[in-house]
């Protein structure tokens, strides 16, 4: 697939998380399961969107604090490592995609500070022109389109380019697991750990024992 | 006094766009009066603007609740400024609390739980699970927000004591509670626990001591290039 064309629908899938609609197709593991039909390989794309979403389990977008970015990680996680894959290794691919969202991650949360600081403008100029409510409140589409593509487009054009140089370290699926999981546990036990729910934890973890076991 | 079919859904609609221009400076207020044009007649619009120009933020999913009311007290006509301006300051902060307790803190990350565990173990079935249960949740409180919200008018407050919140959020907590625990059994023979214990406490140590989630990335994204090079 074009890197162009893969931004451009990244950066669509992105404006779920806020712009429009809401319906959670942003979330890495749904991001990563369209990107992985795209490249006709929805089991990889589906497996690293899951291991981005335990990282980015608990990102609660309460009041006025902005989290880093897991919707923008999801999409370069997953598009980055099928762009990076077809000219070079899987382990190598794996590690640089998954560098690059972690970051994508943190710039894409400094960004979206960074437009929805400069929506007051179009607060301001609907103060002027009260007429004019819904062009100027739709008009908030074309930053927050922006803001995805400017950081979705130069990260897809390098891993469509690069040629990882063999020593760059690989990575297995299992230390990926581990990082995944080490993150989405502390996640859900800082969530979901109470006084009322400690029970319903040991029944889970008794109930997966037995799923092993038999 | 009941709402039309056609206005409903325009309501409706205009309600995925809530967020849209949102700001650091007035939030959602501009998705708030677009929603209020949606449901308004041209008569009705320039006393919405005067009196709803300010300041707003609600959790997205329940503003449906708050824009019904205030519909309905458009429709009654006994509007006075300042007390619906109250109003409005009232409910769109108890909704807010409630929705992010509700949504962003427990049913979204029970259910993207669930969703990550199915992934890993069966493919598809994960991500669909999670898009269609959560858009159950999610579409219900949008459609009955603005219809519950337009018949309780200004009592739509007393709303926030109903099962639909309290119930379904205790339930997917337990949901959440199972999961971790049975994600944690499930993994048994796949990983090198004496690795992933020591990291997963380190990150609940960050998470409770309440450190910045960019440091939380940062660490993890450090942690990743050590782990790599190692």
């Amino acid at each position: 697939m074009n890197f162009i064309l893969l931004s451009v629908i990244g950066s669509a899938i992105i404006l779920d998380k806020y712009a429009f609609g809401e319906f959670g197709i942003s979330q890495p593991i749904i991001a990563g399961a369209i990107i992985g039909t795209l490249f006709g390989d929805l089991q990889t794309g589906i497996f690293i969107g899951a291991i981005l979403q335990l990282i980015f389990l608990v990102g609660l977008p309460i009041g006025r604090d902005i989290p880093p970015d897991g919707q923008a990680a999801g999409v370069i996680g997953t598009g980055s490592y099928f762009l990076l894959r077809v000219a070079n290794q899987a382990g190598h691919a794996l590690c640089l995609a998954f560098i690059l969202a972690l970051a994508s991650a943190i710039i894409g949360g400094a960004l979206e500070i960074f437009v929805r600081r400069r929506n007051k403008k179009l607060y301001h100029l609907f103060m002027k022109e009260q007429k004019r409510l819904y062009l100027y409140h739709l008009v908030g589409f074309i930053p927050a389109f922006l803001r995805s593509f400017c950081l979705v487009l130069p990260i897809f054009l390098l891993a469509n380019y690069i040629r990882i140089p063999a020593q760059f370290p690989q990575l297995n699926k299992e230390l990926l697991i581990i990082i995944g999981l080490s993150l989405g546990f502390a996640n859900s036990i800082y969530l979901f750990l109470k006084k009322t729910t400690v029970v319903y934890m040991l029944v889970g973890a008794l109930c997966g024992l037995a799923l092993l076991v038999f | 006094m009941r709402l039309s079919f056609t206005r409903f859904l325009k309501i409706l609609f205009a309600s995925f766009f809530i967020q849209t221009s949102w700001s650091f400076f007035s939030m959602q207020s501009m998705g708030f009066l677009f929603n209020l044009f949606a449901g308004a007649n041209k008569d009705q619009r320039d006393k919405i603007v005067k009196i709803h120009k300010g300041f707003f933020n609600t959790h997205p999913y329940m503003s449906s609740y708050i824009i019904g009311a205030t519909l309905r007290a458009y429709d009654e006509g006994d509007v006075f400024p300042e007390e619906i301006r109250n109003f409005v300051a009232i409910t769109q902060t108890s909704f807010a609390s409630t929705g992010d307790l509700l949504f962003w803190q427990t049913l979204r990350p029970a259910l993207l739980l669930i969703a990550a565990i199915l992934a890993v173990k069966s493919g598809v079935i994960g991500p669909l699970v999670f898009i269609i249960t959560y858009n159950v949740f999610h579409l219900f409180h949008r459609v009955t927000g603005i219809i519950d919200g337009y018949q309780m008018g200004r009592d739509v407050i007393y709303i926030l004591k109903a099962k639909r919140f309290t119930t379904v959020r205790h339930i997917f907590e337990i949901l959440g509670a199972f999961f971790t625990g049975f994600l944690f059994s499930l993994v048994s023979l796949e990983v090198n626990y004496l690795l992933l214990l020591p990291i997963t406490v380190l990150f609940l140590l960050l998470l409770i001591k309440r450190f910045p989630s960019v440091l939380i990335i940062l660490a993890v994204l450090l942690l990743f290039v050590i782990m790599v090079m190692v």
